[in-house]
């Protein structure tokens, strides 16, 4: 007799209730539908197949989330695309992404036109940013806390603070220039 | 700094040096501004995509043949075998139900995790109040509801206050309750797009808290706690009452 078997149905039906935050990363990733559905039927072939390493009581969706995001930079390497920009593939972030000076808005009609942002343009904004910066916010956005978001990124979570500051700094300059 | 602020996670000291210095200091209130509106798309207008059902049906045919390969001993091949054969036959059915299973779990997991938030959180409520005037209109403008609740707290269920949080994939409006020593959540959010729990997978218990689940209208409606069953039934009556 096996006690791990209603273990592991149980996690697989945990796991398939995040199938539409994996599957949304995923479009943001790596920017349409066919790729993203590959990159979440890949992520969850390794997550059940390393159940085991999965701690008892742990953060099954950070956890998730994290094989996802490997899977990607695994796919990326094996594609042999451009570079992944700003230490996505690694837990040492890219020293000039994370001293990027952080962009904000100074003007009133700036913050005006801001407010003014439809779902397309923000859309497009979030895609034109560098997949590190892409990916700190849309895991804020998916309701990680940044000790969460850590360890997914496998980073510290001052790292995350300020990645995901510099992040939406970038965010509203691409916004703005997008208005320009 | 600023986003912490906005998220209400800088201690009190903190919190009152930033506030006295954006009082006066117009530069830092526009990036205060800035940083507002950012978390207001980001919240409200970013597109989210939603997996294809096609695709939760492979990943739920997926589990299902990784349970039933695990125990790959000649009576379990067998067994695979006509696993297979069923697959074949009434997949749908099987995949449907899993992913049935799956859906009620993550909100009543959403609504226990949730509730723990409220009760691990070392900071006060942004609306801190017993009063049903200050703590409603309090929402307006915070949501893209109107959270509609016909009781707000008397001496059995006192109102403790009330903050705009995240139910699954959108915003709620969480009020707070007592019960004597004990602490009650209601989760009001829309309910559109969610599998909806009913029957007995609407009154649940785990984790040690009883969660009930209701719907009213577009809305939906989660009651958390670990008091007896009976009064968080009593309660859900006061709350619902025409």
């Amino acid at each position: 007799m096996d006690v791990a078997r209603p273990d592991r149905k149980e996690l697989s039906e945990r796991a398939l209730s995040y199938a539409d935050p994996l599957y949304n990363l995923a479009r943001y990733l790596t920017g349409n539908a066919s790729d993203a559905e590959d990159l979440v039927q890949e992520s969850f072939t390794r997550a059940l197949a390393s159940f085991e390493q999965f701690a008892a009581g742990g953060n099954l969706k950070a956890w998730l989330f994290r094989i996802l995001r490997n899977a990607f930079i695994d796919r990326r390497r094996r594609e042999k695309r451009a570079p992944i920009q700003g230490g996505l593939d690694t837990v040492h972030p890219d020293p000039e992404l994370e001293a990027a000076p952080i962009e904000l808005l100074r003007g009133d009609a700036e913050l005006e036109h801001l407010r003014s942002v439809v779902a397309r343009e923000l859309e497009e904004a979030m895609m034109a940013l560098p997949e590190a910066h892409r990916e700190v916010i849309l895991l804020d956005v998916e309701g990680f806390t940044e000790s969460e978001v850590a360890e997914v990124l496998g980073c510290a979570v001052g790292t995350v603070k300020s990645r995901l500051s510099r992040a939406r700094g970038a965010l509203r300059r691409r916004l703005h220039d997008y208005r320009r | 700094m600023l986003l912490d602020h906005q998220r209400g996670l800088l201690a009190e000291e903190e919190r009152s040096a930033l506030e006295e210095h954006l009082r006066s200091c117009a530069s830092c209130s526009r990036d205060r501004g800035a940083e507002q509106i950012t978390s207001e798309l980001l919240e409200q207008r970013l597109p989210r995509h939603a997996a294809p059902e096609s695709l939760k049906r492979a990943l739920a045919e997926r589990a299902m043949t990784r349970q039933t390969s695990r125990w790959r001993t000649p009576a379990w091949t067998a067994i695979g075998l006509a696993a297979g054969v069923l697959l074949m036959i009434i997949p749908y059915r099987w995949q449907s139900s899993l992913l049935s299973e799956a859906r009620a779990k993550t909100l009543l997991e959403e609504a226990v995790n949730d509730h723990l938030r409220v009760l691990e959180r070392d900071t006060p409520l942004p609306v801190v109040s017993g009063d049903p005037h200050t703590v409603k209109p309090w929402f307006q403008g915070r949501l893209d509801f109107a959270p509609a609740v016909a009781f707000v707290g008397n001496d059995d269920f006192p109102l403790q206050g009330g903050e705009v949080s995240y139910f699954v994939d959108r915003k709620a409006a969480t009020l707070v309750f007592k019960r004597r020593l004990h602490v009650v959540s209601l989760f009001v959010f829309r309910a559109d797009g969610l599998s909806w729990p009913s029957g007995q997978d609407a009154d649940r218990r785990w984790r040690g808290f009883s969660v009930l689940f209701w719907r009213a209208g577009d809305l939906g409606y989660a009651l958390v706690s670990d008091i007896d069953r009976a009064e968080l039934v009593d309660l859900r009556a006061r709350l619902t009452a025409p």
